[in-house]
This record gives structure tokens, sequence and C-alpha cells, in this order.
């Protein structure tokens, strides 16, 4: 388990998945759908087993959406 | 970094060999990245009066300077080679995953040249490129190929994959190059410098970083774009059916007024580009009928057909190229429609529906979503597919071809059924369809009796859905621009929301003036024009997307934004005179490889001669030649022959940059 793991504020997120590209294990994927009138695919971690907890997907999102926030511990 | 990598990877598919160039700072910082960097490669490069389907012509794709860098819009790739269409500069933009996956893998270009011996595809990653069998895909369609090879080459990260589908193996000189499940690098014919190369696929698994010099600045900029994205929105009283009658009220004004650039971007968020199918038809863009029609034949009463409502009422969520936050596109459900073979297909674009619509009469937007998987898994551009099929359907209504030569199909305005099976014998070069595939050019001269006036082109590209004939500057750059037939390198209406003026020094004020003033030849006209390419040759040696340059330099601050990734301190007339170096550089390639501007024409159709009789467009046509000498001189090239000057190529250094000492390898 990784010492911290992204979290998505989806009220800045623009669904713009360059987080999701820049994610060297493609643990992310554009797929959380129905939050707003567009109906835009927003990203969510979809492989939390390969999550690092490098925070690249943090540093290129492009509007500071992504908050690299400590892991529950296991089992929580 | 400085937001490039500084290096491109040059892979010979003849003898499997490669091998990683370093290319100086001088180059970046006089051509950018994208297209500059491409037309630097390939100039030099590429031997004069190659075949474009031979060896010695050479692919490229290249990222943007931008891409990956935390700007936003930012993620659109290039096909660049010799044209086979139209014998000059050739490239096409395109959207998708592919850009910052060539950056990812420590390019900022990949070049291929060549011919392999046998179908591969190119798989790189952060160890270099490998050239592997691509014999198991050979013969499937560009969807599948792509998730056939996801699935083989995914180790780590998920890789971005560009493919070409049947049309491009069977080297159709109208087909294109595909990434992310059907999104298309379609003009120019690259689908085709591609199959000829054997080179079913590029497999890209790159994870090195990418950085700018300033990301924080970067990042700043594009917080304050996506601000102001997120709050432009169309109110949702507006519904599309009164989109035509918008169409018919500002088309009906008769003066050229400047518009901010978000209200397009509004419109674009809700319905994609889909917004113009009707809208397009009462301002009189729509070219209708294979452009001997207007909104008099394709009248009111058929509008709901094509109605943007209707066509998001199949799209089941947005889709965003890599790094977008407007998201023109969508992701549509058509499991019912055909057989059934498909369950999903990208929402057509505009140029798709009226290509499939109002070109050719046909009023059925279910068999337009059909078509639109169709020829996006067989690599068609839709634009010259629905072109040579709408010259076809004209010939056959005249009695230019018979139902003999088209192996019994009727071929009628609007029969939605014949359409879609001229369009199978295109993909299988059967028949007509073989003659079909490679243009409405190139049949014509097969099929003569006269054709040729139906057949409609510009130096061998098929006219996009966007009639010249109410805006003059458009018809300037279908004629004169190097890749000829292009409607997204330049016009008025996109001149009108740059707000350039703003900027650069050397332009004047944008005044409200009488449109009738821009069907004269005129010098600001043509500086407009300059000034317009320019900046698109700016958007895409960043790798940035038209419907950001759309919104324009008050919104979309490109010079913030390489000045922030770049550590450079350039000023926008220092980026303009970039995006007019690159432009000389693309006219310069056609030159070389023996194109004659002078011969390309604009077809008579799209100029108004003779002008149509009725519909919105009645009476209006363009005085083309006469507005392409000042154009030339405002670039200063040649007003007679379209060649840049000596004293040009000095004064913006391309003597030097085209000299070999400019790399070191
Ligand atoms: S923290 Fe690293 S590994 Fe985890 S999702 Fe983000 S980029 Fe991927
Ligand atoms: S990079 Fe940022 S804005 Fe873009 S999808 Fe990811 S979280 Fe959203
Ligand atoms: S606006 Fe449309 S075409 Fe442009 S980058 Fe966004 S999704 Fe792609």
């Amino acid at each position: 388990m990784p010492k911290a793991s992204p979290s998505f504020d989806y009220g800045t997120c623009m669904a713009c998945r360059a987080c999701v590209d820049a994610c060297p294990f493609s643990c992310l994927e554009d797929r959380k759908t129905g939050l707003e009138r567009y109906n835009k695919a927003f990203p969510e971690m979809a492989r939390p087993e390969k999550c690092t907890g490098c925070g690249l997907c943090a540093a290129a999102c492009p509007v500071d959406a992504i908050a690299m926030l400590p892991s529950p511990a296991p089992g929580a | 970094m400085k937001g490039y990598t500084g290096k491109i990877l040059l892979v010979d598919l003849g003898t499997g060999e490669s091998e990683v160039q370093a290319v100086d700072d001088a180059v970046y910082e006089n051509l950018l990245s994208g297209v500059g960097l491409g037309a630097w490669y390939l100039y030099r490069n590429i031997p004069a009066g190659a075949d474009p389907l031979g060896p010695d012509n050479i692919l490229g794709f290249t990222s943007g300077l931008l891409t990956g860098t935390g700007s936003v819009m930012t993620g659109r790739w290039m096909a660049v080679c010799k044209s086979p269409l139209t014998g000059g500069w050739g490239d096409s933009n395109c959207g998708g995953s592919l850009a910052p996956a060539i950056k990812h893998c420590g390019f900022d270009a990949i070049f291929f040249r060549g011919i392999s011996p046998r179908p591969v595809y190119a798989y790189v990653d952060n160890k270099g490129v490998q050239l592997r069998d691509a014999s198991a895909c050979w013969g499937l369609d560009a969807v599948e190929s792509e998730e056939r090879l996801v699935a083989e080459c995914w180790a780590a990260k998920k890789p971005a994959v560009a493919a070409i589908g049947p049309a491009a193996e069977r080297l159709s000189l109208i087909s294109g190059i595909s990434n992310d499940l059907g999104r298309y690098a379609a003009r120019s014919g690259v689908g085709a410098v591609m199959g000829s190369k054997r080179l079913k696929a590029l497999v890209l698994a790159g994870t090195k970083a990418i950085r700018g010099e300033d990301p924080e600045a970067v990042k700043n900029l594009s917080k304050a774009y996506s601000r102001t994205m997120r709050l432009v929105n169309m109110p949702a009283f507006l519904k599309g059916a009164v989109l035509p009658l918008m169409g018919a009220a500002l088309g009906a004004v008769k003066v050229a007024y400047s518009l901010d650039g978000m209200v397009s971007a509004m419109m674009f968020k809700r319905w994609g580009t889909a917004m113009n199918s009707t809208y397009g038809m009462t301002n009189g863009d729509a070219p209708l009928k294979n452009w001997g029609g207007s909104n008099a034949d394709y009248s009111f009463k058929y509008y709901h057909h094509l109605n943007p409502d209707r066509v998001l009422a199949r799209e089941s969520r947005k889709y965003h190229c890599y790094s977008c936050v407007l998201g023109c596109g969508g992701v549509c459900d058509i499991k019912d429609l055909g057989k059934g073979e498909y369950a999903h297909t990208h929402k057509p674009e505009y140029e798709t529906i009226m290509a499939f619509g109002g070109l050719m009469m046909n009023k059925n937007l279910d068999s337009i979503f059909y078509i639109n998987e169709l020829m996006n898994r067989a690599g068609f551009d839709t634009i010259s597919a629905a072109g040579a099929v709408a010259f076809a359907i004209e010939c056959y209504e005249n009695g230019i071809l018979s139902k003999e030569d088209t192996g019994g199909l009727e071929l009628r305005w609007g029969d939605s059924e014949a359409i879609i099976a001229l369009l199978r014998m295109m993909i299988a070069r059967e028949g007509l369809g073989d003659l079909l595939a490679d243009g409405v050019k190139r049949a014509a001269e097969r099929i003569g009796k006269g054709s040729e006036r139906y057949a409609v082109h510009v130096g061998g590209q098929e006219l996009p859905m966007h009639d010249p004939k109410i805006d003059p500057m458009l018809g300037v750059t279908y004629a004169a621009d190097p890749t000829p037939g292009r409607h997204t390198t330049s016009g008025g209406l996109y001149y009108s929301t740059s707000f350039l003026w703003t900027r650069v020094s050397w332009l004047p004020r944008f005044k409200i003036h009488p449109k009738a003033e821009d069907y004269e030849p005129s010098e600001r006209g043509a500086l407009e024009n300059v000034a317009m390419t320019s900046f698109k040759m700016l958007i895409d040696g960043a790798g940035a997307c038209y419907y950001a340059m759309l919104t324009g330099v008050p919104h979309f601050r490109i010079f913030e934004y390489l000045n922030a990734a770049t550590g450079w301190t350039k000023s926008p007339d220092e980026y303009m005179e970039i995006g007019k170096r690159i432009q000389t550089l693309r006219q310069l390639f056609g030159i070389k490889q023996g194109y004659d501007p002078r011969k390309v024409r604009i077809h008579d159709r799209a100029a108004g001669r003779p002008p149509l009789k009725d519909g919105h467009n009645k009476g209006l046509f363009l005085r083309t030649e006469e507005m392409i000498p000042y154009y030339w001189k405002a670039w200063g090239w040649d007003e007679a022959s379209g060649i840049p000057t000596e004293a040009t190529l000095r004064g913006l250094g391309l003597d030097e940059l085209l000299a070999e000492e400019a790399v070191h390898a």
C-alpha cells in the first residue's frame, strides 16, 4: 500500500484526462460520469493495487485538482 | 526542460535501422515543434520529385511544444509527409492520446522512411523502437487493430496507438490515420503514405517525464482559461431547433464584426461541431447537393432531421482529447443500427454530418452515424469519401455513369442505402469504388465525359463543408495554402474572433465594416490572412487545438504559454514571425517538390462561377484569383509565382536553418 494516493476535487477537475495519461501504470481511468450536465467522464482510481503514490498524476494536472492524501490503513 | 525533448527518432522501414538524433535549440526557437519541426525535417530529407508512395517519402508523427507541460487543449499531434493527393506539402492534425505519448517516449517527433518488406508495427518505449510483425493485424479495421495492439502490448502503461485501416492498406489516396478508436488525421492522404510503407501501426508505451521551464506559470494560465471555460454555458432553454433561426439571422447581417471567441466554445461544449449542422445551412456555410444546390433544395422542412439535439440523443458521454477542457467530442451508442455490428462511434463531426447529409441530400441521420463508424474503421477521410460519393451521384443523375458502371446501383440523391453500398465498394476497391477510392480528381480523369465539373476539389483535395462564398479569405486559403482545400488554416470568421490585432503591432485594429469590402482584393485582407495563418502555424507548432485558437488570444494566451513553457521572452510579434517562417517553409517544400501554386485553382462551384440562383448564397461570387497575388506578396513571396523570394528566406533566417549544420547527430 503506497503512503499516499490521489484524491480528486471534481468541482475543479475539467475532465481533461491529463492525469490518466501521466500515470506510468495506468491506474486511473476517465469513466466516472453523471457528475454534471454535460455528462463528461471524470478520472477515478481504477487499479489501486498498481498505485505507487508517486504523485505524477497530481503534478500533471493543469488545474491542481488532485491532492495526494495519505492512504487509508489496510482494511480500513 | 523547455517543454520539448530536443530529440527525434528516425526509423528506416526498409533496412529496419533506427537512429536518435538531437535537434538544435535553434530549430525550436525558429520553428517550434509540431508542424514546424516536421516541415524542417522533411524539407531537408525528402529528395525533390520523390514518389509520395515510394521509399523516399517520409512520414512523420509530431507532438506539440506545449503538449504535456501543464497547458490545456494542447494534445494535438500531426502526421506530416509529401502528399500523394496534391504532390506538395501534406499534413493532418489530430487529437486523441498520441501527442503526449510521443513525448513520453522521449521524442518530439518520429519519422519513418523506406518501405518495409512485410507488414509491421513500430513499438516504441523508453528503450527505443522495435519493428514487430503485423501480419495478424493486416486486414483488420483501424479500431480492431488498436484494440488488439493495446491488449498485446500493455505491460505497465496502456500504450497509445495510431493505426490504419484497410483503405490505407489498399493505398486509397483519401485515407487517414486513426488513434483513440477513430479520431482521425484524415487529410492530405496521410493514410496512403503509411499504407505504402506497410506500417500498420505505431504503438507508444514510454513513461518519460515532460516538463516545461516554469510549470507554475503554465498552470496559472491553464487555471485562468479553465475558469472561463467552466463559466460559458448555453442557456438550457436554447434548444437545437433554434439554431437555423440564429444562422439565418446572423447570416443576414451585412457587416463584418468581431465576437468574443468563447461564444463558439459555449456551443461546442454542448453539441460539439454538430452545432453547425443546421446553423450552417441557413447562414450559407454548408455546401449542398455537391455544391450545386442551396438551402432552397435542402429546405427548412428537413432541418429537424439533422438537429444537433438529435445527435446528442445518442451521446452516452463526452469525449475529450488529451488535456482538453472543452470536450467537443462524444461517445455515441449505435448498437441498434445496421446489423448491430458496432456498439459505439465517436460523435460524428459537423464535417461528416454535412458531407453525408446535405452534400448528398441525405436526411437519414441514423445512416450518418452508421457511416461514421464504417468510415472510421475502414480508414477513410469522411470529407473526401463523401465528396467522391456526391460526385458519383451527380454523374449518375446526369447520365455520365450508368447502372452498368455502378455495378447495378441506382445512385440517387439522398438514398442512404445506395450511399452505404457504394462506400462498401470503395473500401473493397471494387468496380466504380476502385476509381472513387483515390478521390474525385483522379476519378474524373478516368471517367472523362465532362465529369470534372462535378469533381469538387482544389489541387486534388476534396473541399470541406464550408462555402467560401460567405468568407472570401477562406477562398484564398482553399486555393493558395500549401495544403489546398483546407478549412482549418485561416478565414475571415476565425480572424474576427482571434483578437490578434490587440497583441500584434503590425495589424490594424479590427473595425466593423461592410461585408462587401471583404470581397475586394486588398492589402488589408491579405495581411489579415497572413496573420491568421501565422497564428494557426503557432497553434500547430504548440500542439494546440483549433477550437482553442477560435477562442482568441485574450483567452487562449498562447504567447504567454510558450514563454512560460520554454523560458523564452519572445514578444507576440516575434512569435508571429515564427508562424510566418513555418508557413513559408511549407510553401517552400511544395515548390521543391514541383508543386506549382499557379496551377491550383479554386473550383468554379466554390467560387460561384456561375453564381447560385437561389438560397442564402444567391448571386455571390469570389475574385480569388485577383486576391492571391496580394496574399503572396503579403508573405514576401513572388506575387506572380507564389515562390518565396530570396530576401524573404534570408529575412526569416530560413537559408541558415535549412543548411545541414543545424543538426548535430
Ligand atoms: S500516484 Fe502515481 S501511480 Fe498512483 S495514480 Fe498517480 S501517477 Fe499513478
Ligand atoms: S488532470 Fe486534473 S483536471 Fe484533468 S482530468 Fe485529471 S484531475 Fe481532472
Ligand atoms: S475541443 Fe474537441 S477537438 Fe479540440 S482538443 Fe477538445 S475534444 Fe479535441
